[in-house]
């Protein structure tokens, strides 16, 4: 067997999985839930489908196919870009909810400090009893 | 022997690239929230494909088609980040539920959804 | 150090805290109170308006368009149709199958002196498509212009009552510098690709609406990084008639002579080059420059017409 039909079979079993990641990566384009997981799988298909052209390019021995997978990487880059400014302006409550998970998540952690402070002073009224060893009950190190 | 040489070294890489294509797909799947599984598409943007053009390097050889190459993978490796940045930028303003399991992490009862659910 | 690394690691301090301050937030009281206002206002002038519009449409000169229009668009079709019933039937007899594609394959690089036949045939033996494919292109705009374009009547019911992307910088992400970083550096790069795989049409690959197609995606990321009033200095509404008319008529004068010479048997005088070059195949590289052109104009007032209604800021 010759090097070349090794790179032969080497490089179609690359292109085959490939194709099969290709196919499962469409499966969770059309599942997600939600507008990110599909515009992110849709880049992930981009990718990957450039890699397919530059393993092609180098199997079938013709130079332009490398112009082919540069202008691929860049529609895709562009595409997310273009789909990005349409996305971001269109929720016309934006600033609704992001003021309000803010504050959300300020009265979440007011809340938490709360009950530390309260389970702090609790176990400075019983003496810090279990907390520290029997041989020193009730005493701070 | 030593093409026999520079063929193991390209089948080892491109068993790399295929390896970290396959994390990156499953790791996409199969984690719950979006901004993860951005995480784990970096994986394949940035080693697999930079796995795959040297083992394509190596059995072209030097030349113009090398340069090419490099071009596609400088390219490659700049735009992905700037694509990840904005799409992460679509998750923050276009998901309400985004804060749901930082409840669980505080213990608290006043993160809950937009809509009123408790969790 | 290592009080701040533990502050933040246990939740009590948020580097992500002051993220939205420098962000202008939009005046909602404003907005609702321009709306009521403006409500009942604009609800009767646009039922006045369009009633009035509507009486001006059905009477005088718009009627004669309208029928004289109607005519000459069932006479077109009629002889079109005429032309195409007298067109060799499909099967084996049929020329197209037998000496056309012999003649192409055999003759291809003697005759149009491009190494890439596809181009060849596209800009040389069949010239005529593809001018056709230039003018549907320009007419597509065209159409496109008609529909989405504001003019003073659909400006006050469209834009007024909702959050214009334009004059928010809160929701307008070309003030982002990371996609300014990354537009400065990669642009003139893909700018020059398109220009090389324009300038490549009779070589490798590529032609005309490849490289226009590039082009035109440049001018798009340009828009979408700077904004839209950088590129309103450059990309006006006359320069892109200009380009569009003057690529198309220098298409058809071109061509045109080619034509003419060659059905009257006189040799003209555009040279071949050698093929491989970059200066070869006789016309097909001007060509190729002025279908590139229609298409990058036309891509980028297509973005700009859906984004904002009009090409150039008018």
């Amino acid at each position: 067997m010759s090097v070349s039909q090794a790179y032969h079979i080497l490089f179609t079993a690359g292109l085959v999985w490939f194709a099969i990641l290709i196919a499962v990566m469409l499966i969770k384009a059309i599942i997600g839930p939600g507008v990110t997981d599909r515009i992110l799988a849709i880049n992930m298909i981009g990718t990957m489908v450039i890699c397919c052209i530059l393993i092609l390019s180098v199997l079938l021995d013709e130079n332009y196919l490398t112009d082919v997978a540069l202008i691929y990487a860049m529609i895709s880059y562009i595409a997310v870009l273009i789909l990005a400014t349409v996305y971001i302006p269109a929720n016309p409550k934006r600033k609704r909810f992001g003021e309000d998970v803010k504050r959300e998540v300020e009265e979440g952690r007011r809340y938490v400090k709360e009950q530390r402070a309260e389970i702090r002073r609790k176990m400075e009224e019983e003496g810090f009893k279990g907390s520290t060893p029997p041989d020193m009950d009730g005493k701070e190190l | 022997m030593l093409e026999w040489i520079l063929f193991a070294v390209c089948a080892l890489l491109l068993f790399a690239a295929m390896v970290s294509f396959t994390g990156a797909v499953i790791g996409a799947i199969r984690f719950g929230f979006v901004m993860n599984s951005m995480h784990a598409a970096g994986i394949g943007d940035t080693f697999g494909i930079l796995c795959l053009v040297v083992c394509l390097i190596l059995s072209i050889g030097p030349g113009l088609n090398m340069m090419k190459l490099l071009v596609i993978l400088v390219f490659l490796w700049f735009n992905s980040p700037v694509s990840t940045h904005f799409l992460i930028q679509v998750e923050y303003f276009t998901n309400k539920e985004l804060y749901r399991f930082s409840d669980r992490i505080a213990g608290s009862k006043t993160n809950e959804t937009a809509s009123g659910e408790e969790k | 150090m290592k009080e701040r690394f533990f502050k933040w690691f246990y939740g009590e301090s948020d580097p992500m805290e002051h993220i939205l301050d420098c962000a202008e937030v939009p005046d909602e009281s404003r907005e609702e109170w321009k709306y009521e206002e403006h409500e009942i206002e604009r609800e009767i002038s646009r039922r006045v308006h369009t009633q009035s519009v509507i009486r001006a449409e059905r009477r005088g000169f718009y009627a004669f368009y309208l029928i004289i229009a109607v005519i000459s668009c069932l006479m077109l079709i009629g002889v079109l149709l005429f032309t195409v019933s007298q067109l060799p039937r499909y099967g084996v007899e049929n020329p197209r199958a037998k000496e056309v594609i012999e003649r192409y394959v055999e003759k291809g690089l003697e005759e149009t002196g491009a190494v890439n036949i596809v181009s060849g045939m596209i800009l040389d033996y069949r010239a005529f498509d593809t001018l056709g494919e230039s003018h549907v292109l320009f007419t597509a705009l065209l159409c496109v212009m008609i529909l989405l374009r504001l003019d003073e009547k659909n400006k006050r019911t469209r834009y007024e009552n909702y959050y214009t992307v334009l004059a928010d910088p809160y929701y307008d992400i070309s003030t982002d510098p990371i996609m300014r970083i990354a537009a400065t550096i990669t642009l003139p790069s893909i700018f020059l690709f398109g220009i090389y795989i324009l300038l490549n049409g009779q070589i490798s690959p590529g032609g005309g609406f490849s490289g226009g197609a590039v082009m035109g995606a440049a001018l798009i990321i340009y828009a979408a990084a700077f904004g839209f009033t950088v590129t309103d200095r450059v990309f006006t509404y006359r320069m892109s008639r200009c380009i569009t008319f003057l690529s198309l008529a220098f298409y058809s004068f071109a061509k045109g002579y080619v034509f003419f010479t060659g059905a009257n048997g006189i040799p003209n005088g555009v040279p071949k080059g050698t093929p491989g070059a970059v200066l070869s195949g006789g016309l097909i590289l001007p060509l190729d420059i002025a279908v590139g052109m229609v298409v990058a104009c036309t891509m980028f007032g297509f973005y700009s017409l859906f984004r904002r209604g009009s090409i150039g800021g008018e």
